[in-house]
């Protein structure tokens, strides 16, 4: 009877706490912005602090870090080098080690959000005037369905046609003027094919990567994967069919594919580095990997716009966003706004941070002046690259056609509802048109439109 | 309510009543720790708690994972939901029939290789401890060094390694991983060299335990190299074989580096396995819900072998 007794009792005690518990987080959850104490004394941890292996831009970091902690002396910054990781972030969060401020890549933001695994900043940018003036097509990544903004992109870039200079002059074709739609890719790759060792075209068809280019390369044919609600999937289109059947053209009848057709990320990328590939579709930003970490010849890498149709819709675009901590108190997200507005976007109204920074950089054997599209305005972009006009190291002469784009080409935004998944079911369908003559390209499409829709109904 | 007298606690007892007798409760733990029950706890205590965070608190947290749906801030019960989903997909039977798949080929070309090796080092003299060394080798190598390594072995043009050496002979060149009938054989040549060392080693441990009387008394009786091998070696090696078959095939269920690594689930899944099909679920959609739900379906069915290899080794182990 007695433990009868203890048992109902522990229960009760049970309910209570977690009735106050409840409580607790619903009370905190009603604290707005516009009640947030900004003097208050507040610890925030912030990711992708530079590593030891880049001493300058450590150091630059530190000094930055210092600035930031000495004009917000209630705000403590603990810095970590922790990145992103597809297979650690979702630990992380459940383990409660995520950082405040975490950078994550444009593919990952829909999903986050859909998962409710982001804090709403919205209401937070209102002190941050810069941060209100970023580049609208690019910070449509950050925004949700309901209209809020769940973080800042700090870094951006679009698809385009990665080729290698090197082998266009080889071939005996212009590297300054890369082909523009896709019969000019198709007779670049022969050329290439026939006068150098190399493989004239080349594209990821595993991890993804196969689905995540076929879904950029159809918007240059001028097709979408979903309705722009993300309620259907379209992934059965036109454009598809003719990039698909293009692939088959390129691998079996010009012979300009090669004959690898299971091609992951680093895969192609080292292809690409080596020499191996002629052209290939991917993120402007591949300069970096390509030079910095490959040791590819800075004059080899070349970067087009990505080739458009007719009815071409424009090109996808990638980079990395800022996102906060969905455990954020409102006191620590108004504080990591404030970092981010501090490191990532200083550089656009200060020119001695913005060469400070670029000269960090350069010191440790970075790139500096990347071809990217500009974050904020193009006004705001050309004067921070005035600033640092002595201290890029990028040929950026030889990316006059992407360049250009930038400022033309419009990004269309990745497919709304699960991105992820459909990639991966075209991966298979990308495999089938490269590796089987006879693969029914039609029949392919049904099934994958009609596996995307299924995933998109699941919810 | 009455009270009642004791005798005093001096331990002496009186003819007058019988001793004070401790409870039975008390009793046990007395004996429990004259027994040494609590130095045993300690020292088992490190033990519980090692399995019990790193082992059965993540089992029990994949049970309640299958039945919620969450973002790991707030979750929801939403019944067997992520079992209807995960046995609704199209990919599970094709994930199911290539594990299958591979489990077959994995004991039909892995199971013979180590069996035969072990017969033909136990007869060497000299070389036997260096021949072991040799077969243990691939064991050593780090699994995706090793598996990296065959992935270049199998390039597919002209100028990959197996293509240039079966071009030696006429051969080829054939696409290998690109292939998709070719793919799933491909893998389990590769899975069959990183472990058939193992197996060696152990077959090769029960064979020098065979008694030696054994093969003297068929040779007496006139039996031929193959009439001591099928009547002698086998059936003295039948218990570890059959035990080592079984462990094979609840290994090779799991099997998940070497198609990860070396095709990423393609040909058109066609090395798509069960494990892959979890980590896609996992971390390409996040839906952690539909990843344990079908990692508990596959403990199900490894729970059926595991019970099956008890219920054998007890069989042999008796017999």
């Amino acid at each position: 009877m007695t433990t009868h007794r203890h048992r109902l009792l522990g229960l009760a005690a049970l309910a209570l706490s977690g009735a106050l518990l409840l409580a607790g987080c619903n009370s905190g959850q009603q604290d707005t912005a516009a009640e947030v104490d900004t003097d208050a004394p507040v610890t925030i941890s912030v990711s992708n602090k530079p590593t030891a292996e880049s001493p300058e831009e450590l150091a630059s970091f530190e000094r930055r870090l210092e600035q930031f902690t000495t004009e917000h002396p209630n705000i403590t910054v603990e810095a970590e080098e922790t990145e992103f990781e597809p297979d650690t972030f979702q630990a992380l969060l459940a383990g409660g080690q995520l950082p405040t401020v975490f950078l994550v890549p444009f593919t990952e933001m829909q999903g986050l959000i859909a998962r409710q695994q982001v804090a709403d900043v919205t209401d937070y940018l209102g002190p941050h005037d810069v941060l209100q003036s970023i580049n609208p097509s690019v910070n449509e990544v950050v925004k949700g369905d309901d209209g809020g903004t769940y973080g800042v992109p700090t870094n951006a870039y679009s698809m385009g046609l990665i080729y290698n200079r090197a082998l266009f002059e080889a071939a005996g074709l212009d590297p300054d003027a890369p082909p523009t739609d896709w019969e000019g890719v198709r007779e670049a790759a022969r050329a290439i094919e026939e006068s150098t060792d190399a493989q004239g075209f080349a594209t990821m068809t595993t991890e993804n990567g196969g689905g995540w280019v076929l879904t950029t390369t159809s918007y240059g044919f001028g097709g979408l994967m979903q309705s722009e609600d993300g309620t259907q999937a379209t992934v059965d289109n036109e454009a598809t069919k003719e990039v698909l059947q293009t692939y088959r053209e390129m691998r079996f009848t010009d012979d300009t594919f090669g004959d690898n057709f299971l091609m992951n990320y680093d895969d192609i990328n080292n292809a690409f580095a080596a020499g191996q590939i002629g052209m290939y579709v991917q993120g402007a930003d591949q300069y970096s990997t390509m030079v910095t970490t490959k040791g590819m010849d800075p004059e080899h890498f070349g970067v087009g716009p990505l080739p458009q149709t007719e009815d071409g819709l424009g090109t996808l675009g990638g980079g990395t966003v800022a996102i906060v901590n969905p455990t954020a108190t409102p006191e620590e997200i108004a504080a990591a706004v404030a970092w981010i507005d501090h490191y990532y976007f200083q550089r656009y109204s200060d020119e001695e941070v913005a060469r400070a920074d670029a000269e960090a950089s350069v010191a440790d054997g970075l790139s500096v002046g990347v071809p990217a599209l500009p974050l904020l305005d193009q006004e705001a972009d050309d004067r921070y690259l005035g600033w640092i006009e002595d201290q890029i190291n990028v040929p950026r002469e030889n990316y006059t056609a992407y360049l250009e784009s930038t400022r033309t080409l419009p990004l269309v935004p990745e497919p709304p509802v699960k991105a992820q998944e459909l990639y991966a079911t075209l991966d298979p369908v990308v495999q089938a048109v490269l590796t089987r003559e006879d693969a029914d390209i039609d029949a392919l499409l049904a099934e994958a439109q009609s596996t995307v829709q299924s995933a998109i109904e699941l919810g | 309510m009455t009270t009642t007298t004791t005798p005093p606690a001096t331990g002496a007892t009186t003819a007058t009543g019988p001793p004070p007798q401790p409870s039975r409760r008390t009793g046990a733990v007395v004996r429990w720790l004259r027994h040494g029950g609590l130095s045993t706890l300690v020292f088992f205590l490190p033990l519980l708690l090692c399995f019990g965070l790193f082992s059965w608190w993540p089992i029990a947290r994949s049970l309640l994972l299958s039945l919620q749906q969450t973002n790991f801030l707030t979750s929801r019960w939403v019944g067997l939901a992520n079992f209807e989903r995960v046995l609704a997909d199209p990919l599970l039977l094709t994930a199911l029939g290539n594990t299958t798949w591979f489990t077959v080929l994995a004991l039909v070309i892995g199971f013979p290789v180590p069996v035969v090796l072990a017969v033909l080092i136990a007869e060497l003299r000299r070389a036997r401890a260096i021949a072991s060394v040799l077969v243990y080798l691939p064991v050593v190598f780090p699994p995706v060094v090793a598996v990296l390594l065959w992935k270049t072995f199998y390039a597919p043009g002209a100028e990959g390694l197996f293509n240039t050496v079966l071009g030696w002979v006429g051969l080829g060149p054939f696409a290998w991983l690109n292939d998709g009938d070719m793919a799933m054989p491909a893998i389990v040549v590769q899975a069959t060299w990183a472990t058939f060392g193992t197996a060696t080693i152990i077959y090769l441990a029960t064979l020098m335990g065979i008694q030696t009387e054994l093969y003297e008394a068929a040779e007496t009786d006139g039996a031929g190299i193959w009439s001591r091998l099928w009547n002698v070696t086998l059936p003295q090696m039948r218990g570890v074989m059959l035990v080592m078959a079984l462990l094979q095939v609840i290994g090779t269920f799991q099997v998940f580096t070497e198609p990860y690594v070396m095709t990423g689930g393609g040909p058109e899944n066609r090395t798509l396995t069960l494990l892959m099909l979890i980590y896609r679920y996992a971390f390409v959609a996040g839906d952690y819900g539909r990843a344990t739900a079908l990692s508990l379906l596959l403990a199900l069915v490894l729970a059926v072998l595991s019970a099956v290899y008890l219920w054998v080794t007890r069989r042999w182990s008796t017999s």
